[in-house]
């Protein structure tokens, strides 16, 4: 019995001295580096990192994720030893605000000079540098609809799916903005639900549900649904009345201890009018007013959800609307 | 039987310490800070979440479902193909074996595709399943996804199963083939099952993605779902300590189950193996009998698997989602979407990490199976197997909170969270094997002027075989497709391809997703099959030196000869 268990323990010595010797290196911040956290799409996060490198020089290190997962990796760091990154780039305000409330954003934005970005993208810790529009999008042929409730009617009954918002930080929005619009409210989700809607995790699900012909119509991303139709997917992308549900993706500098010197510099470069170009040449809506981004007709109507109110009311509107739709 | 020693002198304590020093590091200490993290306010608040008990009941009842599925269906096909004079047996393990590659968040959507409305089905046939999306389908694909480890499990102990004299004597007694099974090898299969038995249970009471994506859509929860929304929720501590809560509430579920199992039942469905050279195959199969078998392994593969992986393959192919996948639509733009100039750096650390995780837990595997010939080694192996239950994400968090402030970026953190997640992987079969080890043989060994490491080269390690691949090539193919925490635990410099590939893409997009699930199918066949490839020259050559039989490898007892 004891050489028996001998054996597995030089091994296992063996393999950890291995292990340990290949392992890689901690990524850290120093003078020349710093760390970004974001849940931005790779395509449009990386065009941005490169361009600033290349502009300012250092490194700059990424953690991406959805925004479930970054929630998660920031409670984490606050768990053990504080956050570590210097910068965060969220897709939805309601994140930031959160962090915020936990004293993770450092008071600070880019001069409103430097950037073009207006108020309602703006706050005293944050700045909007990109937008996404929540849309209809139906399966071609089936009739696209004139208003958001008209999807709770008859013509799309058992055909509809919306994302949830326990998952998606702008489905999130979506329900701050119908809990608070005059005519929807929350009974407008009870009504999506009797008339047969199904809830998925993410626009793009919807989307895919859409395309594919699994929903006849849904609520999705309009940038995601342009890039969608001209690869070929057989959809039609509406914008309803009363708008399409704008949500900023924010960015902020963090209350790290030691804080990069380059963690200001960057936060600057995203929402300058260099930034904001190459957000818009990579598929992301610009929020700087002039900038040219992804498709959007002319005039298309949109709208926006109560943002700061919202930021106090979400645990309470996630339980009611789990009431409806359960997850 | 020889009366086992005691370990009196520090030299014999020296692997139990290891292992409790592993056990504490990989597994106690990370639990610990993920309580200290939730805090009690937040164990008592999970405690009283609206809804809380409809989804435990969930939970527990679809675990109990699959296990109650997938074990005999595993072990069927296991006894099976097991047996000689098979048609078509190479491809039929084969075919078993695939979903074992895919990981389940593919598996969820390759059903979808395959038989939700507006798919494959649906197109060609006009059927589609209204179920598919509710309970019934998420047990269902749940019972595909576990039956490839129950038939590898039981595979593994077919090849060391105990006294194959018995069943022959049986046979030739008189018995019919299936008295000889319901009476000899069932009962001598015990061991496996009952390890079958927990890593279904407990792998189903963890599994998150097939829940997430046929279960949501029909406001179907379990507790893995709920966390997710929890923790996901991060920007409220309240909501994400409770979340943190619940994953303790899974890992009290699966301690009131593992341990009375482990410390109670374990011993009791020992059945010792007679010393012998090599195993002695089931009976043969003759007559029509076998194209029989054939057919419905066929039927069985084609609706679990070939149906799927046709619409998974089709949607990697395809440029867009919702374009009709014929031959003019074909495209290469979402494979070649996965290469990146990164691509090697990232599919070098996927590989070592996988690499490091199997060879790592076989090792602990062997340790700790080891000390759990006695009863306190048997409380080390519930323990080990508790973190299994732990939702990724959570623990994840947990390896964060625990190890996060030294080693935050590097790969080490992201193959220690693996080490706890995986441990029951490579535990539970090596366990099993070795409880049908007879000390005989390694006594006679000795007696003859054998030492000690020529007595475990020579007897133990043939003997092992089996289940030691089984447990490393378990480990390799999970950590391989891994995602959940690593895509919550890397940084610049230590991203693996699954991350990488999910981070360009996202999830909502089939197509890159499917092309990603075909190249680790890919990558996953190629590295398990050179690592077998070596593992037989090694074998080989040791048994030409010591005449002792060659063991038999893991995929031909699963019948690929």
């Amino acid at each position: 019995m004891r050489s028996r268990v001998r054996l597995p323990v030089a091994g296992l010595v063996l393999a950890l001295t291995i292990t340990a010797a290949c392992s890689s290196r901690a990524t850290g911040s120093s003078s020349s580096s710093m760390t970004l956290y974001t849940c931005a799409t790779d395509t449009i996060e990386q065009a941005v990192v490169a361009a600033f490198e290349k502009q300012h020089g250092g490194t700059v290190h990424v953690f991406r994720a959805p925004t479930g997962q970054l929630n998660a990796r920031v409670a984490g760091d606050s768990r053990s030893g504080g956050i570590r990154a210097d910068v965060i780039w969220a897709c939805d305000p309601l994140t930031m605000y959160g962090f915020q409330s936990q004293g993770l954003i450092a008071a600070w934005t880019p001069p409103t000079s430097q950037s073009g970005i207006g108020a309602a993208y703006r706050t005293d810790h944050f700045v909007g540098v990109a937008l996404l529009y929540l849309v209809a999008v139906v399966h071609k042929g089936t009739p696209p609809p004139t208003t958001w409730a008209d999807l709770a009617g008859a013509k799309y009954r058992n055909a509809v799916a919306i994302p949830s918002p326990t998952f998606a930080a702008s489905a999130l929005g979506m329900l701050g903005y119908f809990a608070s619009a005059p005519d929807y409210g929350l009974p407008f989700y009870q009504r999506l639900k009797s008339n047969g809607a199904k809830q998925v995790d993410s626009p793009d699900e919807v989307l895919s549900g859409v395309a594919q012909g699994t929903y006849r119509a849904g609520i999705a991303l309009a940038n995601a649904a342009y890039a969608a139709q001209k690869k070929g997917s057989p959809i039609q992308v509406v914008w309803p009345r009363p708008g399409a549900i704008t949500v900023y993706g924010p960015i902020g500098v963090t209350t790290r201890k030691n804080l990069s010197p380059l963690a200001h510099a960057f936060v600057t470069f995203a929402a300058s009018r260099a930034g904001q170009t190459i957000l818009g040449q990579h598929g992301a809506y610009p929020a700087a007013a002039g900038v040219p981004g992804p498709k959007m007709p002319a005039g298309s109507p949109v709208v926006a959800p109560p943002w700061p109110q919202l930021a106090g009311q979400s645990k309470d509107l996630l339980r009611r609307y789990a009431a409806i739709f359960p997850s | 039987m020889l009366r086992r020693r005691h370990p009196t002198r520090f030299g014999d304590r020296g692997p139990l310490v290891v292992a409790v020093v592993a056990v504490t590091g990989l597994v106690g200490y990370p639990l610990v800070r993920l309580a200290q993290s939730a805090g009690g306010q937040a164990i008592v608040h999970a405690w009283h979440t609206p809804g809380l008990a409809t989804v435990a009941w969930h939970t527990v009842a679809l675990a109990g479902v699959v296990t109650a599925v997938a074990v005999p269906m595993g072990a069927g096909l296991a006894l099976l193909l097991a047996a000689p004079g098979l048609p078509l047996r190479r491809t039929l393990v084969a075919g078993v074996l695939l979903p074992l590659v895919t990981p389940q968040f593919v598996l969820g959507y390759s059903w979808g595709q395959a038989y939700g409305r507006a798919g494959f089905s649906d197109s060609v046939a006009g059927v589609h399943w209204s179920g598919l999306y509710g309970p019934a389908g998420v047990a269902t694909v749940l019972v595909v996804d576990a039956t490839p480890i129950v038939y590898l499990l039981v595979a593994a102990g077919l090849a060391t199963r105990a006294q194959p004299d018995t069943e022959r004597a049986a046979r030739m007694s008189g018995a019919s083939a299936w008295t000889a099974l319901s009476t000899v090898t069932l009962p001598l299969l015990r061991p496996v099952l009952a390890a079958a038995g927990v890593i279904t249970f407990v792998g189903t009471l963890e599994s998150f993605a097939v829940p997430q994506v046929l279960g949501t859509p029909a406001g179907f929860a379990t507790i893995t779902t709920r966390i997710y929304a929890d923790v996901a929720l991060g920007g409220d501590p309240a909501t994400f300590d409770q979340a943190l809560a619940l994953s303790l509430g899974l890992v009290v579920l699966a301690t009131v189950i593992l341990l009375p199992a482990d410390v109670v039942l374990t011993p009791r469905l020992r059945s010792v193996r007679t010393p012998q050279s090599a195993a002695v195959r089931l009976m043969r199969h003759r007559g029509a009998g076998p194209w029989v078998a054939v057919a419905g392994v066929v039927g069985y593969l084609l609706f679990a698997v070939g149906l799927p992986s046709i619409a998974l393959l089709a949607a990697a192919v395809t440029p867009a989602i919702g374009v009709s996948p014929t031959p003019g639509n074909w495209t290469l733009a979402n494979l070649r979407g996965l290469l990146t100039s990164t691509t090697g750096t990232e599919l070098a650390h996927s590989v070592e990490l996988a690499a490091a995780a199997a060879c790592i837990l076989t090792l602990l595997g062997t340790l700790v199976a080891m000390l759990g010939q006695r009863r306190s080694g048997r409380v080390l192996g519930a323990v080990a197997t508790l973190t299994l239950v732990v939702p990724g994400s959570a623990l994840a968090v947990a390896v964060l909170i625990a190890y996060g402030r030294y080693l935050a970026g590097t790969l080490t953190l992201i193959l220690l969270a693996y080490l706890a997640k995986m441990w029951a992987l490579a535990l539970r079969p090596i366990s099993g094997a070795l409880d049908r080890l007879p000390d005989a043989e390694r006594q006679a060994a000795r007696a003859s002027g054998a030492g000690p490491p020529t007595a475990v080269r020579t007897v133990v390690l043939p003997a092992l075989a089996p289940a030691l691949a089984g447990g490393w090539l378990l480990v390799f193919v999970t950590a391989l497709h891994e995602v959940t925490m690593s895509s919550l635990l890397y940084s610049t410099g230590s991203q693996t391809l699954a991350v990488a590939v999910l981070n360009s893409e996202g999830l909502g997009d089939i197509g890159p997703t499917a092309a990603l699930a075909l190249l680790l199918t890919l990558l996953v066949v190629v590295a398990a099959g050179a690592a077998w490839g070596l593992f037989r020259l090694a074998t080989t050559a040791s048994s030409r030196r010591t005449g002792a039989a060659v063991p038999e490898p893991l995929l031909e007892v699963a019948g690929a000869r």
